[in-house]
């Protein structure tokens, strides 16, 4: 309990000095959101500061960055002028997408992952293995948004088989399972490329764990009892092979937050990333620093959970 | 995208045992990887003699297939020859990865170093300040500061760096005190080394083999990372990068199609050396933690 | 074209295959009675807001044009048609328009429309919020007297000769009266769910997915709109856009959403119909600094102008769809181009001559900074081009893409360029868009950054933009271009063609000169 604590303790400070950074990196930036406000032609002054006021934004910068502070503490992550909507709302509005694609990719990233790492260790230095450390090699070398437009390349332009923008149909998903299907359909293609960096890494250190623990005595008592090679490779080797494998998970859940920016640009994917994406070229400063905290945010929770987790597999872990 | 990408670099011991270069020599990956990365560098370095055209000079050619006569990768929606600016591209990211990480190295060496060398309360806040970096998420990060500040080969390698040191410091950091306490550094302490000299003359030295493996994953990391900013529209538009020709073909992908295929091609290539070219590293400096070749 | 009775039995068979094909709309679709089928059209993001009294987002327009009404619409030739005003009648000075008002207008929300609203709207949104009338309307110093409910008179303190144009849904809508009164205006529920007079009234706003209208049962031009409903679809994606019109997802996409390296393409397909060149003039061209040390002397830039490529400019950044720049107002307002001056004539492509020509300029290889927004490609191949053709005369261009307000805050208030990428349009007239090219100005945006400042350009701009007749302000543009196509404070690179698509079952589209306008007379077979 006491560690659990001292992690959250040790939390805040990180994530106060994360909304500074925000804060002051974006302030510091040249020109003015207004002009993004008001549209193409000469604004008359009296708009402007009209804008201004209705905003805040004629206030000293430290008053601005109080302001802001107090509101991220209460929940409010501001309002967004161009889309001229709470940021809580928008984000909120996103993040369906963007859970949907990043946890499928991670939930195909860990399955495939520890499936290959296991097979790969169980016939070490057989052409599996071989082909296994190849994919693994390639997984993580290669840039993900290349691989998704290879895939559009081939799936959707050459092959015509599944879509290659957005996340359903374009007049609106239909009702019920046939909508389910169809919305299957636009995941596969992003959630795939997104995947196979941490399908690779997964698969690797899944490999390297279990070889260590295959080697172990337990291991080998467990074999000269007699146990089947499906059970040893699963009940034994997997569950002390475990550890190691959750915390790349782990770890890299807000990376792979992140990493979701490309793809959904890639693939026209309604998520956060896009958002993000939209948010940059219409200087929307709030959106662009809720979305920072967001996925700063996640990565120290993510990290959190699995310092937990971690400690709960393998009492041996001691504290950092 | 930081420290849990290269898991084993935390992992790394110190030891470097005899036979370092002969455990590498033998590794057919690693070789093929060094050659690569050989090959890419001369070509590099080679580009007005080899590319065949000005990769910025167009024409009325647009959008021809590869094997078309005078462009055996083909040519862009500008008329601009393909292989031109594959080679053309090699330098940036050449120059992002390997001037990147030689300043991520080298923040993350002084930084890891006073952290591990002093202990105590340097150790505390230099520790957290790198925990601070490492929780920003990177890719993030480095996109917003771009879009807002604007572009340049320059302001891309700086905000790279700034975000890639941390794992380094970490490495050596935990290198470093770990060395502190062992007896030749006693000695030399005892013999009336100051900490400065005791730093750079006995303790560095021994940590020098890790930080080239790190610096060897770092380069990779920043050129994919460089890549995906060109992606996004963000690279230098006065050079050619494969990530910027990457972004330049998304809009064609239907109609040419290699204009993504060859400069993602060269990006997998180069990342996949420089990577593989790490973990053989770490292998051969290592040969007790052999679980992957 | 009135044969209801088969419409209404095709979109039944249609609704049943659309539901078999798995694709039906949401219920709630097409319950208004009168009119049937469902047009979608599609936009790229929600937009800021749906008042289009305050903002010129294109989106914004897109939908509000068919919520909304204003005084008067135009023809695909640009002439102002009767809408909200019946009729008006113009003073021999140019200063005083008098409009009469339709009656038996209401409201969506069946409040009458009266004169009131006319007034209420000029003084109050456009003549405060608007993005371009506001200025527009102070400097003309407008007054509006309302002598009865059904008749507004509009009072000038100078002649403005586009007046009547400019007097569209985009630039003057009328907005009601009793839902803006005495609140903040942007803020307003109205703002976000609007009340207009026009053919469609707003339903949702299902954000991020898409924007429905239905049928104004009570439209004053019955038996229009034709249509049951119109939805506005997100559609994020470009490449998706052209994709949907081909698999028929899509019913119609405007220009202004279509990405171009798709358009060939799209214009081959024989499902799809299009109109190209009809459109609003718009020029993309490259401005010079003219106080930057190079650009100041006027050869340097005649030496640019007889560098660029413009035909391959629009062979390769608009995909042919464009015509090269002829001088300084282009060709897209037929009747004022000074064919005697055109650049074809002045700056034939001679590199030998241009390198001639930058020497007599002094121009001594420094680096020529080329700024642009970042956020558009097509600028992004544009300026790739320009490079290339500038270095060939041994000039040192670094293109500097940056984001938009930057880019703003660099050009148009700092002026920190040598050469700016950029492009302007000018709705139904010249006066509108194009004088803001070439007119002395000190500050504000998207406007002349280039430091030109002829007193002689000033004068003939002015009485260009206030002269009644026709003739007389063709003359005057010809004398401009006599003087504005020999210094160059910009190079005109190309006009603007834009390409409306649509699938060939809808009909009735594109009447107006913007194709977002006049969609009561919109129809669509088979759904």
């Amino acid at each position: 309990m006491w560690f659990v604590a001292r992690r959250l303790l040790h939390a805040v400070p990180l994530l106060f000095c994360v909304v500074v950074l925000n804060f002051v990196l974006i302030a510091a930036t040249p020109g003015d959101p207004v002009t993004i406000l008001v549209g193409d032609f000469p604004a008359p002054p009296g708009y402007v500061e009209q804008v201004k006021r209705e905003f805040g934004l004629d206030q000293p910068i430290y008053v601005q960055l109080m302001r802001y502070l107090g509101h991220v503490l209460t929940g409010d992550l501001g309002y967004s002028f161009a889309n001229r909507q709470p940021v809580s709302t928008l984000i909120l509005g996103r993040l369906a997408a963007t859970l949907e694609l990043t946890l499928t990719a991670l939930l195909l990233a860990s399955l495939l992952g520890i499936a290959l790492g296991m097979l790969a260790a169980r016939w070490r230095g057989s052409w599996l293995d071989s082909g296994v450390q190849g994919i693994a090699s390639t997984g993580y070398s290669i840039p993900d948004f290349w691989l998704g437009q290879l895939l559009i390349l081939v799936f959707s332009i050459w092959l015509g088989w599944l879509p290659s923008q957005g996340n359903m149909s374009v007049r609106g998903a239909p009702e019920g399972f046939a909508g389910f299907l169809d919305h299957l359909r636009y995941l596969l293609l992003p959630a795939l490329a997104l995947s196979f960096r941490y399908l690779a890494l997964i698969a690797r250190i899944t490999r390297a764990a279990m070889l260590e623990v295959l080697s172990a005595d337990f291991i080998l008592a467990a074999r000269s009892r007699g146990a089947s090679e499906t059970s040893v490779m699963i009940t034994h080797a997997l569950r002390n092979a475990a550890a190691p494998v959750i915390t790349v998970i782990g770890y890299n859940l807000g990376f792979i937050l992140a990493g979701s920016a490309l793809i959904e640009t890639v693939f026209g994917w309604p998520g956060i990333g896009r958002l993000l994406f939209d948010s940059i070229s219409r200087r929307d400063y709030p959106v662009m620093m809720a979305i920072l905290l967001m996925v700063s945010v996640t990565v120290v929770l993510a990290n959190l959970a699995t310092d937990i987790l971690h400690r709960a597999i393998d009492p041996r872990v001691g504290d950092r | 995208m930081s420290a849990p990408l290269n898991p084993q670099a935390e992992a790394i011991a110190t030891s470097r045992g005899p036979g370092f270069l002969r455990r590498l020599c033998r590794s057919r990956t690693a070789m093929l990887a060094l050659g690569f990365i050989g090959l890419v560098i001369l070509l590099a370095a080679l580009a007005p003699f080899v590319a065949g055209h000005d990769p910025m000079v167009g024409g009325d050619d647009a959008m021809l297939p590869p094997l078309s006569p005078g462009h055996w990768l083909g040519t862009d929606d500008l008329g601009r020859d393909v292989w031109a600016q594959t080679v053309y591209g090699a330098r940036v990211s050449l120059m992002v990865g390997l001037v990147t990480a030689l300043f991520a190295v080298s923040i993350g060496v002084v930084v890891g170093g006073l952290a591990g060398y002093y202990g105590g309360w340097v150790d505390t806040v230099l520790m957290r300040v790198s925990e601070f970096f490492q929780t920003l998420p990177r890719f993030v990060l480095a996109l917003i500061v771009i879009a807002l500040f604007g572009s340049g080969l320059w302001k891309v390698i700086f905000v790279i760096a700034i975000l890639s040191w941390p794992q380094t410091a970490r490495l050596v950091r935990a290198s470093v005190s770990s060395l502190r306490q062992q007896p030749f550094v006693d000695a030399a302490r005892v013999g009336g080394m100051g900490d400065r000299a005791l730093l750079l003359r006995e303790i560095l030295p021994n940590v020098a083999a890790p930080i080239i493996v790190t610096g060897s994953l770092d380069v990779a990391a920043a050129i994919l990372l460089e890549a995906g900013l060109g992606f996004f529209g963000l690279g230098d538009p006065n050079h050619i990068s494969w990530g910027s020709m990457l972004n330049e073909a998304q809009q064609y992908l239907r109609i040419a199609w290699w204009m993504s295929l060859f400069p993602g091609l060269a990006i997998a290539l180069t990342v996949l050396s420089f990577n593989v070219l790490g973990d053989a590293l770490n292998d051969a400096l290592n040969p007790r933690s052999r679980v992957r070749s | 074209m009135t044969r209801i009775d088969k419409l209404a039995f095709g979109r039944r068979q249609a609704l049943g295959a659309l539901a078999f094909a798995g694709l039906a709309l949401r219920p709630g679709l097409g319950h208004a009675t009168g009119g049937s089928g469902t047009v979608v059209a599609a936009i790229d993001n929600d937009p800021p807001t749906l008042n289009p009294g305050i903002s010129t987002d294109y989106a914004t327009g897109e939908i509000a044009a068919k919520i909304y009404e204003s005084l008067v619409w135009l023809d695909v030739e640009s002439t102002p048609q009767p809408s909200l005003a019946t009729s008006w009648e113009a003073a021999s000075d140019g200063r005083t328009y008098s409009f009469k008002l339709r009656q038996g207008v209401t409201w969506h929300d069946g409040k009458p429309f009266t004169a009131a609203d006319v007034k209420f709207t000029f003084d109050e949104v456009l003549g405060k919020l608007h993005p371009r009338m506001a200025a527009v309307l102070k400097s003309l110093g407008a007054v509006i007297e309302t002598p009865d409910d059904h008749t507004a008179v509009f009072r000038l303190q100078r002649g403005y000769a586009p007046f009547l144009v400019q007097m569209t849904v985009f630039d003057a809508p009328i907005l009601p009266k009793h839902l803006f009164e005495g609140t903040n205006i942007p803020a307003a529920p109205a703002s976000q769910a609007p009340v207009g007079t026009g053919p469609f009234k707003f339903q949702e706003w299902n954000r991020g997915a898409n924007i429905r209208l239905t049928r104004n049962e009570n439209y004053w031009d019955k038996p229009k709109p034709y249509l049951a409903e119109v939805v506005f679809q997100i559609v994020p994606q470009a490449a998706n856009r052209s994709a949907g019109l081909q698999t028929g997802e899509l019913d119609v996409v405007s220009d202004f959403y279509m990405p171009k390296p798709d358009l060939p393409r799209l214009m081959r397909d024989a499902s799809l119909q299009n109109r190209q060149g009809i459109n609003i003039p718009a020029i993309w061209f490259a401005m010079f600094n003219t106080k930057s040390p190079v650009f100041a002397q006027k050869e340097a830039r005649q030496a640019v102008a007889m560098a660029v490529d413009r035909p391959r400019l629009v062979q390769q950044v608009m995909r042919g769809i464009a015509r090269p720049g002829v001088g300084a107002f282009g060709d897209g307002f037929k009747w004022l181009v000074n064919a005697d001056v055109s650049y074809d004539k002045k700056y034939p492509l001679d590199a030998t001559k241009a390198k001639a020509l930058l020497e007599k300029a002094g121009y001594d290889g420094s680096p020529i900074r080329m700024v642009f927004d970042a956020a558009r490609p097509q600028l992004r191949s544009e300026a790739q081009i320009i490079r290339e053709n500038l270095r060939a005369i041994g000039m040192d261009v670094q293109l500097e893409p940056l984001e938009r307000s930057v880019m703003l805050d660099r050009v148009f208030a700092k002026r920190e360029f040598d050469i700016t990428l950029q492009s302007f349009f000018s709705a139904g007239d010249p006066a509108i868009g194009y004088t803001r090219l070439y007119a002395t100005t000190t500050s504000g945006t998207n406007n002349n950054a280039s430091g030109y400042s002829n007193p002689k350009v000033d004068e003939l701009l002015a009485e260009a933009a206030t002269a009644p007749d026709r003739d007389r302000r063709a003359a005057l543009y010809k004398e401009l271009q006599v003087i504005l196509n020999e210094d160059l404070p910009s190079l005109v690179l190309f006009d603007e063609e834009t390409v409306n698509v649509a699938t060939k079952r809808v009909s009735g589209l594109w009447s107006s000169v913007d194709a977002r306008d006049r969609w009561a007379g919109v129809r669509i077979q088979g759904n």
